[in-house]
């Protein structure tokens, strides 16, 4: 293409990743306001709405439930994950094709519609709580779990795993010591992955949450809807933004997230 | 067919990537018809000067021209030629019909002529029942036929071959290659051709050039190349070679009297000046002799291989290695054990002197 | 084998259960997906066709009567124009900013095309509440543009730029653009070379090896996208709420109304609706774009 072409690539280039990134910029800018109300520029700096933050109980205590959720979550979806991945990886053709589908199916299933049927399906067999959340989440984290340790098996050699045995070496013994030492970097990103997601999650979550166990983001949203002291959701906002960055330089480090993207 | 017009010229052709030379100072001339093979190893250059000939190379400097019309500025979609991808690059979303008559929709053919010469470049490769396939519903081979179709089409003037037949295996390469030839005789299309097989290169083409670290080594009919190669590189890349010192003792005429260190030998051809000579002796030209012969040199045999069609003999003469290659044509060629004293020779004729790099 | 080490042969039962425990690894995934997954769905779409009832959560009679509410009432019918319009809009210009994006991105040297993609990432990672919140900040009564249009004295009053179409429709599409940048990038950037310069060989010009050859080829990254972005529309209730207001209403914000008020068959009914218009657009977009095509299917 002609130099006005790539000119006109590199301005709209520029104008995306503005739309993308510039309305959370905005939202971490004016978090560290010292100012009563919401301005921008904000009149001067402080850190008074993270002290709110975390004087709110309802906040801190969203927050750490959310952490709780994420984690027990991104753990159980990261153990299913790779027993699902060590199965499909020695598989070929339709039964690959077909568990593939399975697994990852709650990554494009519209998630409102899983979170009304996870809903009713509790209300019928009388579960709910945390436990009925932490459930959902694991179904949702599975896509990414399953994609990252698949990915990290395909490209090992299993031919390493027919060493061991020849060597003496049982299936639980060639998993621990030869695969897992080989494998961990994706099975940990897939269940940081996992973390991240539920950390996030909101389709789910508004069904399945009630008082005593509101995520990070419902409370947010809450605050949302009713005018008011907005400024500490910046604040919750931006203590979001600063726990994925390091998940997402964790990720980053050990399996690259470029290729988690092309996934 | 060949009257003398030039299809593609060359002139002081080199390109760099980065500081990497790729091609330094390439000139050839491709008359009307020809079947220009460029040879050599991976890195030479051949690719690249075959990407400059077709436009995805700008030469950093030098001149292109094709069909005497200046080139170099020229990109790749207004030069008169056409291409076969060493992947064969067919589009995967596309016919085979549509494939071949891509061409010719750029060059906005009627849709009803379209149809009719996609039709007969199909029939000319026997493919014309395949015509609404999709590429990857095809085999390795025609694939390649449906490439050579979709190139030939538009009647190029210069036909240009990236490693075409690189992707299939040998028994089909073998027969490929004939066909190749066959119909680009019929049709007399200019073409320049780049492979890093010598025996393809051989059994192919009209002209052979010979590269190496971007240079063109040695350029000429098969015969002459592989026959009179010029220097080292090019006598052990194209086929084997022995290769000796020797010094001139004598000179009559064009032949001359030498010293190989480990005996004396008559040269013909010495067109070089001097007294120390580099010379190349082809495995199949030595022939072994009865032990102690005029003429001959005094060798072991350290190692026998059978071969099929030839055995190849390694001796040890005064204690450098030469390899000769017997055809198992008659029954001594099998007598032969390890250890036996042999000696050996070559007609004057055929050792060739070499140029001193 | 490792049995023949110790000097014992594998008896036939060890043998079956070795397998039995290779089929039981695989079967917790699968039972766990059946129960919470597919279960679940199922026994929704049963419930969308039971009668309501004001004391349990649905009545026993099998009817229609839930999908027919929403067939034959205008209401209904309005609001999923309207939904498939936001989801057009959202998904028709995020093709149009993101496919020149993406092949920006896909003539980067691989280092800044991996940094373009992780700025991509990073904000997919974080929650749409909270990028929600971010274009509050920009659009609402105290934010960016009203404060730098004030500032410049440019207006007087602040304007009322949140609670309407518009706003929804860029929130949406800003949010969801990197799906269909990184989906298109990706698919631009396994494109072979040789591609492109097959047709350039045969006489295309750039814009015609673009629109012949580029273009189909990357279907099948463009074809991911706008189903990503579509599907990702029809149940974005969060933020379709906080931009367009509470009376803003899609599908989506119908699902979760009747859900709150306990109506649990018209919900139940509205979630099928929606399901069923997010596989026809989905069919929609494979059958006009083909991917399959350059996939090596169909």
């Amino acid at each position: 293409m002609n130099r006005l072409g790539h000119i006109l690539q590199i301005g709209l280039a520029g104008l995306a990743y503005l739309l993308i990134l510039g309305p959370t910029i905005v939202v971490v800018i004016v978090s560290f306001s010292a100012g009563e109300t919401f301005a921008f520029p904000p009149p001067g700096l402080s850190l008074r709405w993270f002290v709110e933050f975390f004087a709110a109980d309802n906040m801190t205590g969203a927050f750490l439930f959310s952490l709780r959720v994420g984690a027990t979550a991104a753990i159980a979806a990261t153990v299913l994950a790779t027993l699902a991945a060590r199965f499909v990886v020695r598989q070929r053709g339709a039964t690959s094709g077909a568990l593939q589908s399975l697994f990852t199916a709650p990554l494009v299933f519209p998630a409102i519609i899983l979170g009304l049927a996870l809903l009713l399906f509790y209300r019928t067999i009388n579960v709910g709580g945390p436990a009925g959340l932490v459930l959902a989440h694991v179904l949702i984290g599975m896509p990414y779990a399953f994609r990252l340790v698949l990915a990290s098996l395909q490209s090992f050699n299993l031919t390493l795993e027919e060493a061991a045995q020849s060597l003496g070496a049982g299936p639980i013994r060639t998993f621990f010591l030869v695969t897992l030492p080989i494998i961990w970097p994706g099975i940990l990103s897939g269940g940081l992955f996992a973390f991240i997601v539920s950390f996030g999650e909101l389709n789910v979550a508004l069904f399945l949450t009630g008082p005593g166990y509101t995520t990070l983001p419902i409370e947010i949203f809450g605050y949302l809807q009713f005018p008011g002291r907005q400024l500490i959701i910046a604040a919750a906002s931006t203590m979001q933004v600063a726990l994925i960055i390091v998940l997402a330089l964790t990720i980053e480090r050990l399996v690259g997230l470029a290729r988690v993207g092309r996934s | 067919m060949a009257d003398g017009a030039i299809d593609v010229r060359l002139e002081n052709v080199s390109k760099s990537f980065d500081r990497v030379q790729a091609v330094r100072e390439v000139s050839i001339d491709i008359p009307r018809g020809e079947f220009f093979s460029m040879l050599g190893p991976s890195g030479c250059g051949k690719t690249t000067t075959l990407r400059i000939i077709a436009g995805f190379e700008r030469p950093s400097q030098g001149e292109v021209y094709i069909r005497g019309v200046r080139v170099t500025a020229v990109p790749p979609y207004r030069r008169d030629y056409s291409m076969v991808f060493q992947s064969f690059a067919l589009f995967p979303h596309l016919t085979v019909a549509e494939n071949v008559a891509f061409g010719l929709r750029m060059r906005r053919v009627p849709g009803a002529e379209r149809r009719r010469r996609a039709q007969e470049a199909l029939d000319m490769v026997k493919l014309e029942e395949l015509a609404q396939r999709y590429p990857r519903q095809l085999s390795g081979g025609q694939q390649q036929r449906v490439a050579l179709a979709r190139a030939l089409v538009v009647q190029p003037a210069v036909l240009l071959l990236d490693e075409p037949l690189g992707a299939l295996d040998k028994k089909l390469r073998e027969e490929m290659q004939v066909e190749l030839r066959q119909l680009q005789r019929r049709l007399g299309t200019t073409t320049v051709f780049v492979t890093h097989d010598q025996e393809e290169a051989l059994t192919m083409s009209d002209r052979i050039a010979i590269m190496r670290d971007g240079v063109i080594e040695q350029m000429g009919p098969p015969r002459e190349v592989y026959e009179r190669p010029r220097t080292e590189f090019v006598a052990s890349f194209l086929g084997a070679s022995n290769f000796f010192d020797a010094r001139v003792i004598e000179r009559r005429g064009a032949e001359a009297a030498v010293d190989l260190g480990f005996g004396r030998g008559v040269i013909a051809h010495v067109d070089a000046p001097g007294t120390d000579l580099r010379i190349a002796v082809r495995p199949e030209k030595i022939m072994l002799a009865p032990l102690g012969a005029p003429g001959t040199h005094d060798a072991r045999i350290r190692e026998i291989v059978y071969r099929g069609v030839t055995t190849h003999i390694y001796l040890d003469c005064a204690g450098r290695e030469v390899i000769v290659f017997l055809q198992n044509t008659a029954p001594q060629a099998l007598a032969w054990r390890i250890g036996d004293a042999v000696s050996f020779a070559w007609e004057a004729g055929n050792a060739v002197v070499l140029d001193r790099v | 084998m490792p049995s023949s080490l110790t000097g014992f042969e594998p008896a036939p039962l060890g043998d079956f259960l070795r397998r039995a425990s290779s089929y039981a690894l695989i079967a917790t995934p699968i039972l766990f997906f059946i129960v919470f997954f597919l279960g679940p769905l199922l026994y929704l779409f049963v419930v969308s066709l039971l009668e309501p009832s004001k004391t349990e959560l649905y009545g026993t009679r099998l009817t229609l009567e839930n999908y027919e509410r929403i067939l034959v009432d205008d209401f209904y019918h309005r609001i999923v124009t309207r939904t498939l319009l936001v989801g057009s809009l959202v998904t028709g210009t995020a093709l149009l900013i993101a496919y020149p994006v993406a092949m920006a991105i896909a003539r980067m040297s691989p280092r800044w095309r991996i940094l373009a993609m992780i700025a991509l990432m990073f904000p997919l990672m974080l929650s749409n509440v909270v990028r929600a919140y971010g274009w509050i900040a920009v659009l609402g009564r105290q934010g960016v543009v009203n404060s730098v249009l004030i500032g410049v004295g440019a207006i007087d009053t602040p304007l009322a730029m949140l609670y309407s179409i518009e706003t929804v429709v860029i929130g949406l599409m800003t949010i969801l653009l990197p799906y269909m940048i990184i989906s298109i990038a990706n698919a631009l950037t396994s494109i072979d070379r040789a591609y492109s310069e097959a047709a350039q060989s045969l006489g295309a010009n750039p814009w015609r090896t673009f629109i012949h050859v580029t273009l189909p080829l990357s279907s099948p990254g463009v074809a991911a996208g706008m189903q990503i972005v579509f599907f990702l529309t029809l149940s974005a209730y969060v933020t379709i709420a906080l931009l367009g207001g509470p009376r803003f209403s899609l599908l989506v914000s119908l699902v979760y109304r009747s859900a709150m008020a306990f109506q649990w068959t018209q919900a139940a009914a509205l979630a099928f609706v929606l399901l069923t218009v997010a596989l026809c657009v989905g069919t929609l977009i494979v059958l006009v774009l083909r991917p399959g095509r350059v996939q090596g299917r169909g």
